[in-house]
């Protein structure tokens, strides 16, 4: 056990690091593809050309295209990411007013997700060989086959058009400000002792995150139906029958605790995916994300936001992933004595 | 239960199964297969099916709703906020739809599985290289790289195919690599190669017909994906020309009319998610019909 979680967290982080520098050059790389040119864009129409070639010069674009990415990457390292040229902000302050609010919705998001794809694995267990086999099987292929967007319209249809019940753009509602101190609403307001506010920042994220959590339940609870029916046939489980155990228990204290494992990995990756999902559900529910920033800046071909907020979108992956591995070593002691 | 037990079991099960020529278990798959087939005639036959042209726009038949919904049998299916006819846009975004699906989920199969194949079989220093790459391109959320790639190559057709390979090949590459890395320990692999095959041969006869019902069902599944993905970028207007039509182009068009034309909306949202189903029945159809092993577990 050679430092154990912790040796394994530091050696996750080793991994991480040039992979956060390959990402780095790859986007840069591909946004250099670009069919326009970049000065283009920042110069009034009348400029001369050897206005444009001295512009050039002095953004560097003359540079050789390592060269040019050695200063950014020098830049981003020291926390600056250069200023957005359609909102004329640093893009630093422009993802530090963003990011909270992801984060926010995609926690909720994670939780709803476990919720429903854990007792939904469960409940897909215990309807499974019988006569509701094959309508839970169709009903779950039929909920896999709506991506989380087509989720996030039809819950405005149903409960912002139709019903009237919850909020669907925005934060908040338009008269009521919070004052911010970390940018998460939901800590911000509870904080001030604003529980009426901290209502609406809720209600506000509750349609974003069940779409998102439905868009990703249902693949977690396919998969943990089906290592719950591997786990099934094995001696201990039979063992426990034997010794007349309710099925409820032997259920959730024998099966469950070893099927987990394949469902956890699992989540890890979808959990990511999660984040990018974002995108479009923030755009739907015009929540002022990460999602809508990066969507705003593809709508202007604002390079510098991509590249930041593609940084960001790579670095939450990563953690995300570091997250899930050391939970699954907590969980298994197999994986901590194995490395 | 030890791998060759169930191999051995699987075989006659097979076998009993082949005698009866048994349809149950392909059931799902031809299910999930007319529904593809009937979208696929419909993107084929567009021009003949379709009643108007899609761009068509009629400014004295704004926001009509369907039949059902009190409109007329001039616009089945209702019209848009321009009068265009929503049942020939329907129709016709079926095409990109479908050319999307083909052209993306079958060069990604080329570039995952070529990757998967050569880095399974010959293992060190190829396969190091070919999985860090695959751990590279897992660090981005699939939309967002798409999105990235669409920003560089510029917006179209082609762009888009190409997008949706580049980004989805690691799923073909991850899950055959792993199911390559299993065929290759089997004797009859080294068998071939006793008996002189060259690499590239036990390759193509040997190792690529074992993993080839795995590769079909993702395909299926990837189809379905490339659907989305594509509807995803039309939805924020970064997939193909805005003459084209298409259903994520629709949708976006219809949300702002939301109000007053919910169906304008329903009806594209409804296009995916049943071509998206009919990938996904027919893909997990194949892996439940073609997987020796599920087979087994469905007769227990």
């Amino acid at each position: 056990m050679s430092g154990g979680i912790f040796g394994v967290a530091l050696r996750r982080i080793g991994v991480s690091l040039p992979l956060i520098f390959l990402v780095s050059v790859l986007v840069f790389v591909v946004l250099r593809l670009i069919p326009s040119d970049p000065i283009a864009m920042s110069v009034p129409p009348n400029a001369t050309r050897d206005e444009i070639e001295a512009l050039r010069k002095e953004m560097g674009l003359t540079l050789p295209i390592y060269e040019q990415f050695g200063i950014w990457f020098g830049k981003v390292i020291s926390g600056e990411f250069g200023r957005s040229i359609a909102f004329a902000q640093p893009v630093a302050r422009l993802i530090g007013q963003s990011l909270p609010a992801t984060i926010e919705l995609v926690l909720l998001a994670a939780i709803f997700a476990t919720i429903i794809g854990l007792s939904g694995g469960l409940l897909m267990y215990r309807l499974s060989g019988g006569r509701g086999e094959a309508a839970t099987d169709f009903a779950s292929t039929l909920i896999m086959s709506i991506p989380e967007f087509l989720w996030a319209i039809f819950f405005i249809l149903l409960f912002g058009v139709a019903l009237n019940i919850l909020p669907f753009t925005g934060r908040l509602d338009a008269n009521i400000t919070v004052d911010k101190i970390t940018g998460f609403l939901l800590i911000d307001t509870l904080i001030q002792g604003r529980f009426g506010a901290f209502g609406n920042a809720l209600a506000h994220m509750l349609l974003p995150a069940m779409a998102l959590a439905f868009g990703t339940a249902p693949l977690l609870m396919r998969v943990l139906r089906s290592s719950l029916m591997e786990v099934g046939n094995e001696d201990y489980m039979t063992m426990a029958r034997l010794r007349g155990f309710p099925e409820r228990q032997i259920l959730v204290r024998h099966a469950f605790k070893n099927a987990f494992l394949p469902t956890l990995n699992l989540m890890g990756v979808q959990f990511s995916f999660l984040f990018g999902g974002t995108l479009l559900v923030e755009v739907i529910y015009s929540y002022p994300g990460l999602g809508s920033l990066m969507v705003q800046a593809v709508a202007n071909t604002d390079l510098p936001v991509i590249q930041g907020v593609s940084l960001v979108y790579a670095v939450a992956v990563l953690l995300i992933n570091l997250g899930v591995d050391l939970v699954a070593l907590i969980l298994n002691p197999k994986l901590r004595i194995a490395k | 239960m030890s791998r060759r037990e169930l191999t051995a079991g699987a075989v006659g099960a097979a076998a009993k199964e082949r005698r009866k020529w048994n349809l149950r278990p392909w059931r799902r798959a031809i299910v999930g297969g007319v529904i593809i087939a009937i979208v696929a005639l419909a993107a084929i036959f567009a021009p003949v099916l379709a009643p108007y042209d899609p761009n068509e726009t009629d400014l004295l038949a704004q926001l009509q709703p369907p039949v059902w919904a009190g409109g007329s049998w001039e616009h089945p299916l209702g019209t848009d906020n321009l009068g265009r006819d929503t049942l020939s846009r329907l129709i016709y975004g079926s095409r990109v739809a479908m050319i999307v699906a083909v052209a993306a989920a079958l060069g990604a199969l080329v570039l995952g599985t070529a990757l998967a194949l050569v880095a399974g079989y010959f293992g060190g220093l190829i396969d190091w290289f070919v999985s860090r790459l695959v751990e590279l391109w897992l660090c981005f959320p699939p939309v967002v790289l798409s999105l990235i790639l669409i920003v560089g190559f510029g917006v179209g057709l082609r762009n888009v195919i190409l997008a949706i390979i580049l980004v989805d090949w690691t799923r073909f590459c991850r899950v055959v690599r792993s199911e390559v890395l299993i065929v290759r320990r089997h004797d009859y692999i080294d068998a071939a190669r006793l008996a002189g095959f060259t690499h590239w041969r036990t390759i193509r006869r040997e190792v690529l017909p074992a993993v080839a019902p795995l590769v079909l069902t993702i395909l299926s599944l990837e189809m379905g994906i490339a659907v989305i993905v594509e509807a995803i970028l039309s939805f924020v207007g970064m997939s193909v020309e805005s003459t084209i039509p298409a259903w994520g182009v629709m949708i976006a068009d219809a949300r702002k009319e939301m109000y007053q034309a919910v169906w304008g909306l329903v009806l594209p949202i409804l296009a995916i998610i049943i071509t998206v189903l009919g990938f996904n029945l027919l893909g997990d159809g194949l892996r439940r019909a073609l997987d020796p092993k599920l087979r087994q577990r469905a007769i227990h």
